[in-house]
């Protein structure tokens, strides 16, 4: 009797314990992206946080960016892996926001820089990502490959800012 | 007594104020900053063209410096939230190169002092053509801290390693 009523209770903590991960998880508000099967984003990622017991951890947001220049969340990949695949709806605009969070175990410190740009990928093009944080500076640079092609050309950063102008509403 | 208390209050406000006045023009920095306590002009030339530093100091500076950084500290009695909202200026003309760092404190820093437009100046970097290939550079820039962003403009300049600062370091 005493045994089933321990074996109860453990059940019970277990489905809390269960029960509140699952609630913080859905309450953190990350999500991850649904990755569409065709890919045509390659991300390389390389990161030294340049301390010992310090660790930068490095993702990217995808929105999606409306004709109005609305943007609405659509997941997040961890680039926690040298190269990731990702893939775009191609024809349509996204916010991509690479986020930098490091944190400092002695210091007790931590912070998030992101870098944001907008992108609307060429059917059948190629996006080279090269995503790097080094001596405390991060770089982003997207490099856009035509299709049978192993050179393009780097793409400027366009802030959600100028999304509607003329210039990059092409 | 009470009456005392309250002269000496405005007194010490009058004078924190007058003492910790802060620069709010570009121009005023630059003057400013070689009788400061806390920072220092430093001059380099850079075997760069001119037109490539100013350039870079276009690009690289809305793309790195326009942000709002979010930095939280804790220890066993305190948990500090700092968001510090960074505006840089640049500007171009013949001549020179203007790149203006700005900050404003959202949260967590109590103000001392008149506030310029679009915050305290942090840093003004001015590049000049000396030659067709070299370059010189005047950083009015803090003695203490802010390493990471005084790198990142110097790299700026001398176009090796650019990238952007971590402003949360």
């Amino acid at each position: 009797m005493r045994d089933k009523r321990r074996t109860h209770g453990r059940s019970a903590i277990v489905a809390l314990l269960f029960g509140s991960a699952s609630l913080l998880t859905a309450c953190s508000g990350i999500k991850t992206y649904d990755n569409s099967p065709s890919k045509n984003l390659y991300v390389r990622t390389a990161t030294d946080s340049g301390a010992w017991l310090s660790r930068v951890r490095t993702a990217v947001d995808i929105h999606r960016v409306s004709a109005k220049c609305a943007t609405e969340y659509e997941g997040t990949v961890q680039l926690n892996e040298p190269t990731i695949e990702i893939g775009l709806p191609p024809d349509r605009w996204s916010r991509l926001v690479f986020v930098f969070a490091t944190s400092s175990f002695f210091a007790n410190r931590s912070g998030t820089v992101t870098y944001e740009t907008l992108l609307k990928p060429r059917p059948h093009y190629r996006y080279d990502v090269a995503v790097s944080y080094r001596g405390d500076m991060y770089h982003v640079a997207i490099r856009e490959v035509p299709p049978n092609r192993s050179t393009g050309r780097e793409l400027d950063r366009i802030p959600l800012s100028a999304c509607g102008a003329p210039s990059v509403s092409k | 007594m009470k009456r005392f208390n309250i002269v000496t209050i405005v007194l010490c406000s009058l004078w924190l104020a007058g003492c910790i006045s802060h620069p709010q023009t570009a121009e005023e920095f630059r003057k400013a900053v070689p009788a400061a306590f806390s920072a220092k002009v430093e001059t380099f030339e850079v075997d760069r063209p001119f037109s490539q530093v100013a350039n870079t100091f276009q690009k690289m500076g809305p793309n790195c410096l326009a942000k709002t950084i979010k930095m939280t500290s804790q220890t066993n009695t305190s948990y500090q939230v700092i968001v510090t909202t960074y505006k840089p200026t640049v500007l171009v003309s013949a001549k020179k190169a203007e790149l203006h760092v700005q900050f404003h404190h959202d949260q967590g820093v109590v103000k001392v002092s008149k506030e310029p437009v679009g915050g305290y100046y942090l840093l003004v970097a001015d590049a000049s053509p000396v030659t067709q290939t070299k370059t010189r550079i005047d950083l009015y820039r803090p003695s203490m801290g802010h390493g990471v962003l005084i790198q990142a403009v110097k790299n700026w300049a001398t176009g090796e390693n650019v990238g952007c600062p971590d402003l949360t370091k």
